[in-house]
Formats: C-alpha cells, structure tokens, sequence
C-alpha cells in the first residue's frame, strides 16, 4: 500500500514539473515588464521574479469607489536593482531624469524619478500584482502601477509592459 | 552673297539659339516655379500639440512633398502598372476605399480594411496592429505585398529611371538623379506626413466658430461621459478610446467584436493572450466617410457601429477593461442606450467630418493637372 503512494506521488510530481505538459497548459507567452533605458541592467521582470523583491501593499480606491488592497513591489526597488540613479545618485542632472511606463494598450504615462524616491516623498508608488490578496483582474493585470493617494487614477496604468529611465532632453 | 543678308541670317541665327537656351531654360524653370523648393512647414492648430513623428534622415521639402505626391498615384510601382496607393487610399473617402477588404495586383483581397491616412504626422504605430514603426517602415509594405502592388522596390526604382520627369524630380529633391526604393519610400512619406485635417465641425466647435445643434452637443456628452448608473449621468465612454482633439489616441484594444476571433489581431505578433482580438482604435475624424467599419469591415454604417457597443458587445478574457461592465444599467453587459442617443452620438460623429481635407488640391492626383503641362515642355 505504501509502495503505491509513493508511486503516484512520483507520477503526480513527474506531470507538474514536466514543462511540456504545463506549457500545454497555457501555450501562450507570459506576461513580462521591461526595464530599460538609463540603468545599468535592463529587467524583464516575470510575475515569479517580483517575489524576489521586498513586498508592499498599498490601499486605495477603485473605479467601484470603495478601498482596495494592491500588492507589489515598490518602482524605487525595481528602478535601484536595475541600476538607475536612486537614493544619493539622485542629484544634479539626475533630476532631469524620468520613467515613462508604457502598457499594452500603447497607454503611457511618466513620474519624475524623484517622485518615486524615497528621500523625497513617503507617497509610496509600487508595481502591483495582486489586489486584495488575488491576481489582478483580465484587462488590468498582470502589471498595474498604483499611486498612494493621487485623486486622479489616470497613472494607476493597467497592463504594464515596460518602463524606460530617460532623460529629459 | 549679300553681306545684309548674311547678317540677317546671323541676327537670326542668335535670336534662335537665344530661343532655344530660354526655351530649355524655361522648361527648367516651369519646374521650379510649379514646385517651390526648400523645407516644408506643418501648419496645424495649437492644440493638436507639437508630439510630431519625423525621422532625423528624412526632413520634408515642399520639392519632396510634391514628388511623394506624384508617387503616391503612380501606378507604375505596381507589377501590373494597375495600382497606386490611391486605390485603396482615396482622398474623397478620407484616403479609404469604401471595401471591406481591397484587391490589389492579384485579386486577392487584403486580410484587412484598408485605413483612413490623415494626421499621420503625430502617429508612431501603424496598421490595425501597429506592426511598423514609422510611415518608412509602413510604406515598403504596400508597395512590395504580392496582394497590394507586389513589385520589389528595386523593379519600382528602375521602372521610374524610364522617365525623364523622374530622373529630374529626383534631382530637384534629393541632389542627384540615382532613383533608389529608399528615396521613393521617403518622398511617399514626406506626402503623407502632410495630410492634415483640422477643420471639421468639431474642430470649428473648438475654435469657437461653429455652433453645434442641440442633438450634436448631446451626442459630443455621450461621446465624452463614461456612464454613471449610480448618479444618473448617462454616457458612452467613447472618448475613453477615441478621445483627444485629433480624434485619435493611439491605444490597441479588444472592443468586443467577437468572443473568439477569426483575426487574433496583436496576439499574433507578441503572442499573449491578453492581445487576443486587440486593435488599432483608429481615428474617427471623418468617420461617416470611411464605411465599412472594422479591421474586417463588418459594419456597413454608424448606426450598425453604435448597435455593437450599445448592445453586441461579446466578453471573452481580453475583452478591453474600459469596456466590460461599462454600462447605463447597473450591471449591464454593455451601454445600453436608448434610440434617441444613438442617433445624437451619430450626429456627432458627423461632426468629425472635413470636407476641405477630402476636397484639398494639394492632396489630389498631380498627374492630371501640371504634370502634363511639365510633361510637354520637357519632351
Ligand atoms: C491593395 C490595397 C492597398 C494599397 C495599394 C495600399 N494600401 Fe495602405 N493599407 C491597406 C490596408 C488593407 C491597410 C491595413 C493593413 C493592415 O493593418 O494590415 C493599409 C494601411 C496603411 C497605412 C497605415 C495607417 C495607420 O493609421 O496605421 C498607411 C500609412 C498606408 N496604408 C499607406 C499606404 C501607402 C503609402 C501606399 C502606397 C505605397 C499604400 N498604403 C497602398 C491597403 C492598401
Ligand atoms: C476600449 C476602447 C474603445 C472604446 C471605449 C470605444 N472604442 Fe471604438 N474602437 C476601438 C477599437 C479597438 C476599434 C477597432 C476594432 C477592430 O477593428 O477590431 C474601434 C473601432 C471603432 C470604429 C470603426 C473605425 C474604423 O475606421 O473602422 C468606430 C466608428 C468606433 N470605434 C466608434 C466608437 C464609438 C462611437 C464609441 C463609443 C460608443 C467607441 N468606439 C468606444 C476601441 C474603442
């Protein structure tokens, strides 16, 4: 009897890791957000590598009007693992600098580097990934910014793709 | 001999020459002055911004604009010397071709509905998918598809080293007579660049020179308002998607066509789901011209336009989030609006229409008016 459990157990494990038959599964790509522009590494960051950064929530409204719970990443740790002047490089011409973030929709919005550090301003800005502990939404996530507090929601982007660091020319 | 006589004849043998050095001269000349030379200046309002898309290597000279013009109708860039961009792109149609889908050299129909071109200065992505990046890019595409004009840009550039109107054309624009297909695909976009339309109804409403009817001003509410069911503010949300003084946002999205589409729009090319059935939301300044509407052509008329988001709106997974749910019922499927504001939003759409863009002579075929004219002198 115990002979066989361990048997299906193997079976079991043997299909879940098969990436054959979980690609199948989905045959679609996965979603991914690109970091590039003025940093030292360029990202392509999967829903599997935000867990690798430091989680954080932040509350605000919906279209519904009542509050909600997103969780993600903050910008600022994504922008200071890939390199982009954060934190005490954030000065002098640096200031010119800033993150336009595009979605799938071709809808692109921008935030001044500075509005994203942390030395600057406590209205936290993050990559978020779940709302109220699940997946965002279809047509919302996998990628959505939420901005702590701002009336409007035109920045809270949907389906974030990429986010490029440039300068303002 | 008469030596009177003999000066005579040299008097008229100067005046002849004289004659013919003025004649070629003036051949010359009537090219220069049907053509005014040097850079190429955008009039457009204030409003439309300044968010411009022209490449670095290919600024636009007015000599540029017109010989894109006059390629923009040549049908000689066509294998079968049958077809110009101005088939499927015909400026009394907004630069549409009233087909659901086109033919070109071999009959086949195109796999999608040709596109209006107007205001193509400020776009970045085209094609219903946004598959090229710049007119330059988009331009080849036409030119070289076996279903559109199917001939390479090689053939094209010898085809057009036949004519002498060419030969000299391409020196007036770009300094030497080499006839190549990068500098036939840059003049095309040079023209194209200069296909503005800014004096609709709309745009007259903006200036503050036109006064809408009150059906219109409705239908412009409708067309700006998402709804609200909770207050009563009753909308369409198109603006959400359509808005902007230009008519055109540049954003892709899966209005709800089709629950499972024929056409996998942008998923074909990035391969996610999420992109299932998503396109180009394309301008609708002079949308009343451009039947039938959709990538494929579906809809014959506004009204069979509005019915769809009114009431046929299909959900699948990615369905546009600004559409889904978005309702004037509280839980409706889609905007359920009542006869009366379909035909006020159709009012407004007749607002978009510019009927000195689609009546403008410096967009309409060259080579039935001066060309002929420059034609005779030159021979
Ligand atoms: C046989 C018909 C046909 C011919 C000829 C043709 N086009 Fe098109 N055009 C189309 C169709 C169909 C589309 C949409 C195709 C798609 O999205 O895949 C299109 C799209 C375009 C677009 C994209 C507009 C936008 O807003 O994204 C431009 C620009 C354009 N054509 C320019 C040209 C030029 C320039 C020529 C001549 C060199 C030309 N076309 C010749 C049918 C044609
Ligand atoms: C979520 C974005 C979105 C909203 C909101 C939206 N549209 Fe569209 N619209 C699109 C897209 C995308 C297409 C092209 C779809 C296709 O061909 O598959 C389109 C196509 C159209 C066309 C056809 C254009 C052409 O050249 O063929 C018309 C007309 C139109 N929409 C009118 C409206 C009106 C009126 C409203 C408001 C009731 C509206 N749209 C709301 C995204 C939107």
């Amino acid at each position: 009897m115990k002979k066989y459990y361990w048997v299906v157990i193997a079976i079991v494990a043997g299909f879940l890791s098969n990436p054959v038959l979980t690609k199948a599964q989905d045959a679609s790509k996965e979603a991914s957000v690109k970091v590039s522009g003025e940093v030292a590494t360029s990202l392509e960051l999967k829903l599997a590598d935000l867990q690798q950064f430091q989680q954080a929530d932040v509350t605000r409204k919906d279209r519904d009007g009542k509050d909600h719970v997103y969780s993600g990443v903050v910008l600022a740790d994504i922008l200071q693992k890939a390199g982009a002047t954060m934190g005490k490089d954030l000065r002098g011409e640096n200031l010119t600098k800033y993150i336009l973030v595009e979605a799938s929709d071709g809808y692109q919005v921008i935030f001044a580097l500075a509005e994203l550090d942390k030395g600057f301003t406590d209205r936290t800005i993050i990559l978020a990934s779940r709302v109220d502990g699940k997946p965002l939404p279809d047509g919302d996530g996998p990628f959505r910014i939420i901005v702590q507090d701002e009336k409007k929601p035109a920045r809270c982007i949907k389906q974030v793709t990429g986010i490029k660091v440039l300068f303002a020319k | 001999m008469n030596p009177d006589f003999s000066k005579i004849k040299r008097k008229s043998a100067v005046v002849l020459l004289l004659s013919m050095v003025i004649f070629t001269l003036s051949g010359w000349a009537f090219i220069k002055s049907d053509m005014e030379t040097g850079p190429y200046k955008f009039i457009y309002p204030a409003n439309f911004g300044n968010r411009i898309n022209v490449p670095d290597d290919n600024p636009s000279t007015k000599e540029g604009v017109y010989l894109g013009r006059m390629l923009f109708y040549e049908k000689s860039l066509s294998a079968n010397n049958t077809i110009s961009c101005a088939n499927c792109h015909q400026q009394a149609r907004a630069f549409t071709d009233g087909r659901s889908f086109s033919t070109g050299v071999d009959n086949v129909p195109t796999s999608r509905n040709s596109m209006s071109l107007t205001n193509l200065l400020w776009t970045r992505k085209f094609f219903w998918d946004g598959r090229a990046g710049s007119l330059e890019e988009q331009a080849a595409f036409p030119l070289t598809n076996p279903h559109e004009m199917g001939q390479s840009l090689d053939v094209s550039a010898n085809k057009l080293a036949e004519s002498s109107v060419y030969h000299q054309l391409f020196k007036i624009v770009y300094g030497d007579e080499a006839i190549t297909g990068d500098r036939i695909v840059k003049a095309i976009t040079q023209f194209e660049r200069t296909l503005i339309s800014c004096n609709s109804h709309y745009d007259q409403y903006l200036r503050n020179t036109y006064q809408p009817t009150p059906q219109e001003l409705k239908g412009l509410a409708l067309f700006m308002n998402a709804p609200q069911p909770q207050t009563g503010i009753r909308g369409a949300n198109c603006a959400h998607c359509h808005g902007g003084v230009k008519n055109y946002m540049e954003l892709f999205h899966n209005n709800g066509l089709d629950s499972i589409p024929k056409d996998a729009g942008i998923e074909t090319l990035t391969g996610l789901s999420s992109d299932r059935g998503r396109f180009k939301a394309p301008t609708l300044r002079n949308i009343a011209l451009t039947a039938p509407y959709m990538h494929d052509g579906r809809f014959k008329t506004l009204a069979e336009v509005v019915d769809h988001y009114s009431d046929h709106v299909e959900e699948s997974a990615s369905l546009s989030s600004f559409i889904r749910g978005v309702s004037n019922e509280t839980g409706g499927r889609s905007l359920n609006l009542r006869p009366d504001e379909k035909k006020e939003l159709i009012a407004f759409l007749n607002m978009l229409t510019d009927s000195t863009f689609i009546t403008d002579p410096r967009f309409s075929d060259p080579h039935l008016l001066p060309v002929q004219k420059f034609k005779q002198s030159s021979k």
